[in-house]
């Protein structure tokens, strides 16, 4: 089929009203999923597999990526407003969006992040359409060596990222890939450190340690003061102003962290594996690097934020360019998107493009059209959201705790998943107020798996482990992975000179 | 009390428990030493493969003996801060709990409702628990207090509901009824 035909075939079926009504569902329930501590993208986009079932190809794949792309600009809200990353991808979010909105400006910390995942899901549909095969040709070059060297420089990277000790960090990084060992091993399937409990058999669910570490710990900070919370105080305070289209000039107004962060995105979300939780750490990290003030990041600027949901979004974007290309699923919820195209009868691979590229355009069009949707959703409905803050800490810590409660239940419907949630709750608390940083532990048990099978493999490929510094690629990513704790060492070492003088 | 004196007074108390903070790492740190020493030696025990150089063991061998590694630096710089602090003006561990008695009382609940759901179910051990720390939190009177009843029916039976009905998310329903 010519281009031109096939653009304008796609145009037709996407702009239909019953496509258009189910994309709209799809945002907002993608938007409120995300915002959920608990409740991931990847069990939204699950849950709303099946009902895609009964939908044409088109209808049902945009309807998914209208909860793919909403989603991202979803773990925004409990990010910014509670402290919360509702979703691994919206970590690097809390860093400066939460202070922000404590600093008394919740809603331009809402805005700026809601600005910033429109124009990075925009550039990324942008790439996915001119770079779709030579990305994707990259991404699928990349060795076990590669893999694991990634993993290696994302978990220095945000070692060295939070926290005021580099060595809190990479200890915490480490004890996140101990976590990620217990349970089954991947390669042999052999029990490791379960000590005959059945609950452990399985390994430690990692979004239970999500809920546990970044939302039970967090809530219970919030009411340490007791004259605050007695007298009935919100969350945040301060002027509840939304002025998004100020805000939007903000943040074009920052256009290389814009672009690089962007691009970080669409980079990462092509890497098979990887995507937004370390997309928005990597990209965060990098417009500190390339900041004039990078002792400003984390105090609650506008940088930060526009960095962190730039980052993440554009993953969408990303993550479709191998399964479009060559049937390679970029992360979790990319393999979901492929096996509804699958159940639809449409074989995803090299051929899809040739075969169905009507279907092919539609998806390019639909990831534009989503976040259209998810602007003008985030846009209209963020007064409402804002409202949150509103409320007395006396009402909300409890509530958020019942809502962190289903999602570590609705998760595998275990008590004892619950029972978990309480003890890795208490423990997070106790390590934040040791000054231990939480997020490396976080971004340790999920990617724990992934390095280890890579190294494994890379190990079984070749014995000769020096390939692992030998090959360009890997030889860089683990140079930067070095760079970056040195630099940061470099960094808190200046730090206290100059305190000390 | 103004907002002024109390940021004020949590920056003092903060650098009060520095000392405290000292002493805790090192504690932590030996004991998480020590475990992971126990978690090295077990690792031993798991089997290799004919198939590939590294068995199921050596990965978690690698990352534990690190962590060992960093748990002593941690120890060392601990031991640093502790000879830098002032013990005179350092709060002990008693006012430092006391000082975050809401926190873990609110802790204390959330673990009662995890440990009374099997037995109540979630409907009901949600709307314990909302009211319960509610209150705790202040909502003792008035307003507050009728806004804490209707917080806890909306969130506790309400959302048992919502799961149940419309999402068909079965939630703990209890073993005493």
């Amino acid at each position: 089929m010519p281009m031109t035909d096939a653009l304008l075939a796609s145009v037709e079926q996407l702009f239909s009203l019953a496509t258009l009504v189910s994309m709209m569902i799809g945002v907002m329930a993608g938007v409120i999923a995300a915002a959920i501590p608990g409740f991931t993208i990847t069990m939204a986009i699950v849950l709303a597999l099946p009902v895609t079932f009964t939908m044409s190809p088109l209808q049902g794949v945009a309807t998914m990526l209208a909860v793919y792309v909403g989603g991202g600009s979803g773990g925004l809200i409990s990010a910014a407003l509670l402290g919360i990353p509702g979703t691994p991808s919206a970590v690097a979010t809390t860093f400066d969006a939460y202070p922000m909105a404590r600093k008394g400006e919740p809603g331009r910390a809402l805005a700026l992040g809601i600005w910033a995942s429109f124009f990075g899901a925009l550039i990324s549909a942008v790439v996915l359409i001119i770079a779709a095969p030579p990305l994707a040709l990259i991404a699928v070059k990349l060795g076990p060596w590669e893999y694991f060297s990634l993993i290696l420089f994302a978990v220095t990277v945000v070692a060295s990222l939070v926290g005021k000790s580099v060595l809190k960090g990479l200890m915490m990084s480490l004890l996140g890939l101990f976590i990620a060992t217990v349970g089954q091993d991947p390669m042999m399937g052999v029990p490791r450190f379960t000590f005959g409990i059945d609950v452990l058999a399985a390994g430690i669910p990692f979004l239970v340690m999500l809920i546990g570490i970044f939302a039970v710990s967090q809530l219970a900070s919030e009411v340490e003061n007791p004259t605050e919370t007695k007298q009935g105080k919100a969350l945040v305070g301060g002027k509840m102003h939304f002025q998004p289209f100020g805000v939007m000039r903000e943040v074009l107004s920052r256009p290389g962290n814009l672009l690089r962060s962007s691009m970080v995105g669409v980079v990462i979300g092509a890497v098979p594996g990887a995507g937004g939780s370390i997309a928005n750490l990597i990209a965060y990290d990098q417009a500190k690097r390339a900041s004039k003030t990078p002792e400003q990041f984390g105090t609650g600027i506008a940088d930060g934020v526009v960095a962190s949901e730039s980052g993440n979004s554009a993953t969408a974007g990303g993550g479709l360019i191998p399964m479009i290309a060559l049937g390679i699923p970029g992360s979790a919820v990319d393999a979901v998107l492929m096996a509804a195209l699958m159940v639809q009868g449409v074989s995803v691979g090299p051929r899809l493009i040739m075969d169905n590229a009507d279907l092919v355009y539609g998806m390019f069009l639909a990831m534009f059209l989503a976040a259209g949707m998810v602007l003008v959703f985030c846009l209209v409905s963020m007064r409402w959201f804002i409202r949150i803050t509103e409320i007395p800490k006396s009402v909300i810590v409890p509530v958020v705790l019942v809502c962190c409660a289903i999602g570590a239940l609705a998760l595998n419907n275990r008590i004892t998943d619950l029972y978990l949630l309480v003890g890795v709750g208490l423990v997070g608390y106790l390590l934040a107020k040791l000054d231990y940083p939480l997020a490396p532990l976080v971004l340790g048990v999920i990617l724990g798996p992934i390095a280890e099978t890579n190294l494994r493999r890379a190990l079984m490929a070749d014995e000769n482990w020096t390939l692992f510094f030998t090959r360009p690629i890997s030889a860089m990513l683990l140079l930067l992975a070095v760079l970056s704790v040195a630099l940061t060492v470099r960094r808190l070492l200046k730090q206290r000179r100059i305190a000390n003088s | 009390m103004s907002a002024a004196t109390d940021q004020a007074s949590r920056a003092t108390r903060e650098a009060n428990s520095e000392r405290g903070k000292a002493i805790a790492n090192i504690l932590f740190n030996a004991g998480l030493a020590a475990l992971f020493v126990g978690l090295f030696m077990e690792a031993g025990d798991l089997p290799s493969s004919m198939w590939e150089p590294l068995g199921a063991g050596s990965f978690p061998r690698l990352v534990l003996g690190a962590l060992v590694l960093f748990n002593l630096a941690i120890m060392c710089q601990s031991m640093i801060e502790l000879r830098r602090a002032d013990p005179a003006s350092s709060v002990g561990a008693g006012r430092w709990f006391i000082q975050r008695r809401l926190a873990f009382a609110s802790l204390a609940a959330f673990c009662g409702y995890a440990l009374l759901m099997p037995w109540l179910g979630f409907a009901l051990a949600s709307l314990l628990f909302l009211f319960i720390v509610q209150i705790i939190l202040g909502a003792r009177s008035g307003r507050r207090l009728l806004m804490a009843c209707a917080v806890s029916a909306v969130f506790g039976p309400g959302l048992d509901a919502l799961f149940g009905q419309v999402f068909m998310i079965s939630l703990p329903q209890g073993r005493l009824w």
